[in-house]
């Protein structure tokens, strides 16, 4: 055991909580530990307060969040007051849609008690994409299954089949 | 309480007047931000690895302690010949320069009669050679005291950058924290423009002046010219000073080859071989050491290196680029939120009661 210990005292603790974290958010599921640490180190960290807003719906959308603890509501204006859409916890994420395009957020997002966020700027990820090949494959194809979700969905929520969807279901792990 | 916009220019005024007050020491913040971003990319390989960042930062520094004191014993005592050499000579050198030039003048006589009549005489000229000499004499005491400047710098660098490394994961989250959140996305899109551009650069520039130092150094000891390691270390350097550096690099070729072998023959192989040199550069070493080139104007380019130069000389030549660069793509990302948030929430629908499935 005495061999190990030093490896322990070179690792970073804060960096292992934070990949915890990361196994568990579904659009990067089926990653290795080694690709979701080139992963996490793209990321920067930020604290919110209860109540606080950490986007408005209609601004362009830049990057992704994961919450690395506290909750999260993410919302949708209505003409009268607003309409919840979902409420999500530690390994919860959102703003995904800013790793694709900049088109503005469809709804805003606001942390409903202290909450600690990792964010991830959608160049930094182009970048990290550019020279890891499997990692893109992986993230790319969990992003379009968790898409494709979202338009049965809508279709059925159209076809009247469906009433409320609140949560998003984690997509599979690619083969 | 006065408008944030007030508070905003004030707080940016007082920086202007801090920076200006204090050069020196920004410029000594600067050029440490600058090894930091040449060690970062390791750093970030070992901290993917979940090892501590104090821990990686220290063993790196020490790695290339070591990697300095290897080539230093291996190149310092090549390096430090061709320097006494150098000086050594150097009470001749304009007796030689002078000869050289004869020569040189001879040949091109031989060949062109016609082109007697445009040359100096030689009086005329050795008075030009001997006022420029006294002038770089006169110089030495202040190049001394630059000496002692560039010592400090050499050991506060190393100090300044090791921290900068170490704690900018902690620097970056004390900002982030403190930042109001409707800011956060813009902020974090700006500080995540300017590491790539400023690292991509900075990085590029570092391994282009090593591959063209060492590149000319084997080209000029090819050649058979005198001092090649020392002409390849002010090539390699001269190199990361935008335009200006490879034309420094080769004039300093070009003398000693003149002194050296007194004809033109081979001064137009230095000549040819620095252009080759150039070309290759811009070919093949910038491609793939600085990858996608920034898309600046090329009159915006070589304004912003007059201004650097003019500001802060050499150093402020080789910052210009990656600064204007910086200002721009602010600028850019600036305008681009401005234009949202004034077009594109007005055509966004608020209608409807339909609930969607939630996608943001």
């Amino acid at each position: 055991m005495a061999k190990w210990r030093w490896l322990a005292q070179v690792t970073d603790q804060d960096q292992l909580l934070r990949l915890g974290i990361l196994e568990k958010v579904p659009l990067f599921a089926g990653l290795s530990s080694r690709h979701l640490g080139k992963l996490l180190v793209k990321f920067f960290e930020k604290e919110y307060g209860p109540g606080e807003t950490i986007f408005t719906e209609g601004e362009p959308g830049k990057a992704l969040f994961v919450v690395l603890a506290g909750s999260v509501s993410i919302c949708r204006a209505l003409n009268e007051g607003e309409e919840l859409l979902a409420q999500l916890s530690a390994g919860g994420y959102f703003g995904e849609l800013a790793l694709i395009d900049d088109q503005p957020r469809f709804a805003s997002a606001r942390s409903t008690e202290p909450a600690r966020l990792l964010i991830l700027y959608r160049s930094d990820f182009e970048d990290l994409m550019e020279g890891q090949r499997v990692l893109a494959i992986q993230v790319m194809g969990n992003l379009l299954k968790t898409l494709a979700g979202y338009v049965r969905r809508s279709q059925s929520q159209t076809n009247g089949r469906n009433s409320t969807i609140v949560a998003k279901p984690p997509p599979e792990p690619l083969e | 309480m006065p408008p944030p916009s007030i508070l905003w220019a004030l707080a940016i005024a007082v920086v202007a007047l801090l920076v200006y007050v204090s050069q020196d020491f920004v410029l000594l913040l600067l050029l440490s931000a600058t090894v930091a971003y040449l060690i970062n990319p390791i750093v970030k390989v070992a901290e993917s690895a979940m090892i501590k960042r104090k821990v990686a930062v220290t063993a790196i520094y020490l790695g290339i302690g070591v990697a300095f004191l290897v080539t230093a014993y291996f190149v310092l005592p090549h390096l430090r010949a061709e320097v006494n050499t150098l000086s050594g000579n150097l009470p001749f050198f304009s007796q030689r320069f002078d000869e050289a030039i004869d020569a040189i003048e001879n040949e091109i006589v031989a060949s062109y009669p016609v082109a007697e009549g445009l040359f100096s005489t030689r009086e005329v000229r050795y008075e030009k050679l001997n006022s420029f000499i006294e002038q770089q004499v006169a110089d030495i005491p202040l190049l001394l005291s630059h000496l002692a400047t560039i010592a400090l710098a050499a050991v506060l660098i190393p100090f300044f950058s090791y921290f900068f490394l170490r704690d900018s994961r902690r620097i970056t989250k004390f900002v982030l924290d403190r930042l109001p959140p409707g800011h956060i996305e813009t902020t974090v899109a700006v500080w995540c423009e300017i590491d790539r551009t400023v690292g991509r650069y900075l990085r590029g520039l570092a391994i282009e002046g090593i591959v063209v130092g060492v590149l000319a150094a084997f080209g000029l000891a090819i050649l058979g010219v005198n001092y090649p390691i020392l002409l390849g270390v002010v090539t390699g350097c001269a190199n990361i000073v935008p335009y200006l550096g490879p034309i420094i690099g080769g004039t300093a070729a070009v003398l000693v080859a003149l002194v050296q072998f007194k004809s033109l023959s081979v001064i137009a192989q230095v000549v040819i071989l620095y252009l080759s040199l150039k070309l290759l550069d811009l070919i093949v070493i910038q491609p793939l050491a600085v990858g996608k080139g920034n898309d600046l104007h090329p009159v915006l380019l070589i304004a912003s290196v007059i201004v650097g130069g003019h500001a802060w000389g050499i150093v402020g030549m080789v910052i210009a680029v990656p600064m204007i660069t910086i200002l721009q793509r602010i600028a850019t990302l600036l305008f681009e939120r401005r234009r949202y948030s004034t077009q594109v929430l007005d055509s966004h629908p608020k209608s409807g009661v339909q609930s969607h499935p939630y996608v943001c």
